[in-house]
């Protein structure tokens, strides 16, 4: 028989509640089939950029001859696959990096639009919230384990395979490119904000950078809309609207109709584009069309958006909504 | 009545009360769900009695800490229940049974056994103990979407007591609980009031609640209309006539000697020798009617209260 005595619970042990909420929130999503089709997916892209960058390394060191002919063109094999990895950007470099990172997030917003009700709809709709309200949590506990339920998806898919794809290319090249990175005593510059580098390599500042980026955006909004609309098909069709409608708008008003370049900022998906970019020292140069908001002007509006969820969400999840 | 009276006969001093709920009231737009309920509960089975939309559910909630009054005040071992400090030592088994439906039964209460900051082999350890306790030893690895009612509020049940609160709030214990499971859950409710720790329940299964405890909160429209023990909520209505069945060998005589006490309402003379009476103010008519017996010596064979239940009490409050 259970002794009935006050349960004290330690303060350091009180905030290791967030683990269990984030790892039943990653089984319940883990469950749904779809989810593994999407997760196969992005580990396509994944091996994609391993093997692509694995195989142009491999040719390159096998080409004996000093020239190959192609059709009726003569040309330095060396040269060829140096043109090729340039142009597939599958060379190391930052773009490499962000078109992964940027590659994978699309997965990872698909991903999240469908875990969403999963993750958070459900304990509003079906009343599982009662449960965990009724234990000793406080509401932040609730949020970041959610939050960290997500933070983990995004970056299984993203951050963590992109620096498997970094250290890849390192082993593939040579030591100096750690070395070189490493040595970029320089700055690294986050719109007009310059942040000056002692030590860290400044591609895995990029692509950690690019990573938080994302988690903290992404796992800010799902928590938000799922909260506010509960139900798969909803939360589907605003993100929708959110990452590819406005990207159309986006697009029109800027590039169709030549308005000023700040009205990409209602892409929120070419905001954090252009925030992760910089984080890894790219510029608006980089982007299809050069026509781009400031990254600072990106990361405001940003944080804003983010700042609004958060505001919404502790709104939301009072006691009083376990009843609502 | 005023609900202010009510609570002085609940009231405990503060060392000894366990829940204290203070002029409480609670408005869900523009709807009363509680209105100004008193209410202070110790160690012990307390049953929240009441029929549907009377507050019972939302005064389970305050008190729970799953809703904030709007005016008064809900202590829990004084603390607001509110805080997580007071949540680790509530337990509540609310009303809706739907969960995570991919989840075992298990998994379920292991995990929420975590939020209480165990480590994940303390955690699985009590799982496992109260799962016992409960009944769902061996049958919980199931999926929950494949779970019966009865099997849900065990499960329900398991997670609230995981752990081990001081006070336990069950909103419906025994809905969809087979007679062999309402036994189980009585013993376990009994032993664990034995052991201090505060039980309130609520239940539209009255003959359970009479059989699990004998202190009821009585709820209607909102408010708290009686607390105590059944006979002392009796009293408190005095305008609800009581009912006696008296047996005696000369009934007549009897009928007409009642009318002497005057919070008699009605007398009827039944065959086999049975007087049928109804009265107001029961304290009063029945310390009368002792007197009225002892002094013209009637020979009583049988004397009981037909209406002193909690279900008599339910329709009376209902009814007004």
């Amino acid at each position: 028989m259970l002794q009935y005595a006050p349960l004290t619970v330690a303060d350091g042990r009180r905030h290791s509640v967030i683990w269990p909420i984030a790892m039943a929130a990653v089984a319940l999503s883990m469950r749904r089939r779809l989810s593994w089709i999407l997760y196969g997916l992005s580990l396509l892209v994944f091996l994609m950029f391993f093997f692509g960058q694995y195989l142009l390394s491999w040719a390159q060191g096998q080409t004996a001859e000093t020239t190959i002919r192609i059709g009726f063109i003569r040309t330095d094999p060396t040269r060829l696959i140096g043109v090729l990895r340039d142009a597939l950007h599958m060379n190391g470099g930052a773009q490499t990096y962000r078109n992964f990172v940027t590659l994978q997030g699309s997965m990872v917003v698909i991903v999240l639009a469908l875990a969403g009700s999963v993750l958070i709809g459900n304990d509003f709709r079906c009343g599982s919230l009662a449960f965990y309200l009724a234990k000793p949590l406080a509401r932040w506990h609730y949020l970041a384990g959610k939050g960290l339920a997500v933070a983990l998806m995004v970056n299984l898919m993203t951050t963590l395979p992109a620096l498997v794809l970094f250290v890849q290319y390192g082993f593939l090249d040579s030591w100096e490119y750690f070395v070189r990175d490493g040595q970029r005593l320089g700055a690294v510059s986050i719109g007009s904000v310059r942040i000056p580098l002692q030590g860290p390599n400044p591609l895995l500042f990029g692509i950690v950078g690019y990573g938080a980026l994302l988690t903290v955006c992404l796992s800010i909004m799902l928590l938000a809309t799922s909260c506010w609309l509960r139900k798969t098909v909803p939360l589907i069709m605003v993100w929708t609207t959110v990452f590819f409608f406005f990207r159309l708008v986006a697009v029109a008003l800027v590039d169709g109709l030549q308005y000023d370049a700040r009205w990409r900022l209602l892409d929120l998906w070419n905001d954090m584009t252009l925030v992760g970019g910089t984080c890894l020292g790219l510029g608006s140069e980089s982007f299809r069309s050069s026509r781009q908001p400031a990254a600072a002007e990106a990361l405001v509006v940003l944080s804003m958006v983010c700042v609004a969820c958060l505001i919404y969400l502790s709104r939301q999840i009072r006691a009083v909504e376990v009843v609502g | 009545m005023a609900s202010a009276d009510i609570a002085d006969l609940a009231t405990l001093a503060d060392g000894e009360a366990i829940l204290r709920i203070l002029r409480v009231s609670k408005w869900y737009g523009g709807v009363l769900g509680v209105n100004d309920v008193s209410l202070a509960l110790g160690p012990g089975i307390t049953a929240l009695v009441g029929a549907n939309g009377a507050g019972k559910s939302t005064l389970m909630r305050l008190a729970a800490g799953q809703l904030r009054a709007d005016l008064g005040e809900v202590r829990v071992c004084g603390i607001s229940p509110l805080r997580p400090r007071a949540k680790a030592i509530i337990g509540f088994m609310p009303d809706g049974d739907r969960f995570y439906e991919d989840m075992s039964g298990h998994t379920f209460v292991a995990t929420l056994a975590g939020l209480h900051g165990y480590s994940s082999a303390e955690a699985e350890r009590r799982t496992r103990q109260v799962l016992e306790q409960v009944g769902m030893a061996g049958r919980s690895e199931r999926p929950l979407r494949n779970y019966s009612k009865g099997m849900r509020q065990r499960i329900k049940l398991a997670q609230a007591i995981v752990h081990e609160p001081s006070l336990l709030i069950l909103d419906e214990p025994f809905a969809g609980i087979d007679p062999v499971g309402r036994q189980q859950f009585m013993r376990l409710f009994r032993g664990l009031a034995a052991q201090g720790c505060c039980l309130l329940v609520s239940s539209h299964e009255l003959d359970e609640v009479e059989k699990l405890t004998n202190r009821i909160a009585l709820m209607a429209h909102g408010k708290l209309v009686g607390a105590g023990t059944l006979t002392d909520v009796r009293d408190l209505l005095d305008q609800h006539p009581l009912t006696v069945q008296i047996t005696v060998r000369e009934p007549r005589r009897l009928a007409a000697l009642l009318w002497r006490i005057s919070d008699v309402r009605g007398v009827e003379v039944r065959d086999e020798g049975e007087v049928i009476v109804r009265a107001l103010a029961p304290r009063r008519f029945l310390q009368g009617l002792g007197a009225l017996i002892l002094e013209e010596r009637i020979d009583v064979e049988r004397l009981r209260t037909l209406d002193d239940s909690a279900e008599a009490l339910l329709r009376y409050v209902q009814r007004t």
